[in-house]
């Protein structure tokens, strides 16, 4: 969990919350752009917690496994639901929206990984 | 007579607290909703004997944040007020958790995102009571 993939994830997610924050600061609502490569973000972050559930159950290991499992969720999950929450917001609040959960996404990722390395729970 | 169509009564209506702002507002307020109940959730099933107290203010946390969440994306009256209630109970709940997390740690190990004024979440609980509030009034 610790692998190239999680950083990629956190890159990827990193680069898109500077993006948003400059359609703030442009005043500029997201376009589709923006969408789509959050859209790849996510089919990243559910092949994320699809390997992790998959990871997990193939290890004897001992950790906080249903931490584990609600991190990986809480990953997945984030980005459908901002999207859906400014589904109707035409203004730079939207783009606002996505640059809070981009910058989340990271923290959520290196959780999974300290609940995987044991260091959480 | 009384045309609700007509601007005088749209401009003494509220602005909506979810929209424009509030957006990005209810955001931090739902991802603050879901740390402070997972959390919670974590606490009372595994290892609530510890420290019952500041489990159960944690658990009480987590409700003010879905409460506020709630009430601050539905943004008509009575959300309003219920936002007020729930984000005025937040601001006393982060001074006084705050206040006991570094008067007496050894009961407060860590327990909650209002510990040491949250400062486990870069301070924002400590700062999130002071924007819901101003942007209530900003929006009434």
């Amino acid at each position: 969990m610790t692998g190239p993939f999680a950083t990629a994830i956190i890159v990827a997610s990193l680069l898109l919350c500077g993006w948003a924050v400059v359609l703030v600061i442009a005043n500029r609502a997201p376009g589709r752009a923006l969408l789509a490569a959050g859209a790849v973000l996510e089919l990243l972050l559910v092949a994320f917690l699809v390997g992790g559930i998959v990871q997990m159950v193939g290890s004897e290991r001992d950790f906080a496994r249903a931490e584990f499992v609600g991190y990986l969720l809480a990953c997945a999950a984030v980005i459908p639901v901002a999207a859906w929450w400014v589904r109707d917001e035409k203004s730079r609040a939207a783009a606002g929206v996505l640059a809070v959960v981009f910058l989340v996404l990271p923290v959520l990722v290196i959780r999974v990984q300290q609940v995987w390395a044991g260091s959480v729970g | 007579m009384a045309d609700p169509q007509l601007p005088e009564a749209a401009a003494s209506a509220p602005r909506p607290t979810g929209q424009g702002f509030g957006r990005v507002l209810v955001t931090v307020y739902g991802l603050f909703a879901l740390a402070a109940t997972a959390r919670s959730v974590v606490q009372i099933a595994t290892k609530f004997d510890e420290a019952p107290i500041a489990y159960l203010l944690s658990a009480l946390a987590a409700v003010i944040y879905i409460v506020a969440t709630v009430a601050l994306a539905r943004g008509d009256r009575t959300s309003r007020r219920v936002a007020t209630v729930a984000i005025t109970i937040e601001l006393v709940g982060v001074l006084v958790v705050g206040l006991l997390s570094l008067a007496i740690p050894r009961d407060f190990p860590s327990a909650s995102v209002w510990s040491g004024f949250g400062s486990g979440y870069g301070f924002i609980p400590l700062v999130l009571p002071f924007v819901g509030l101003w942007w209530l009034r900003r929006t009434r």
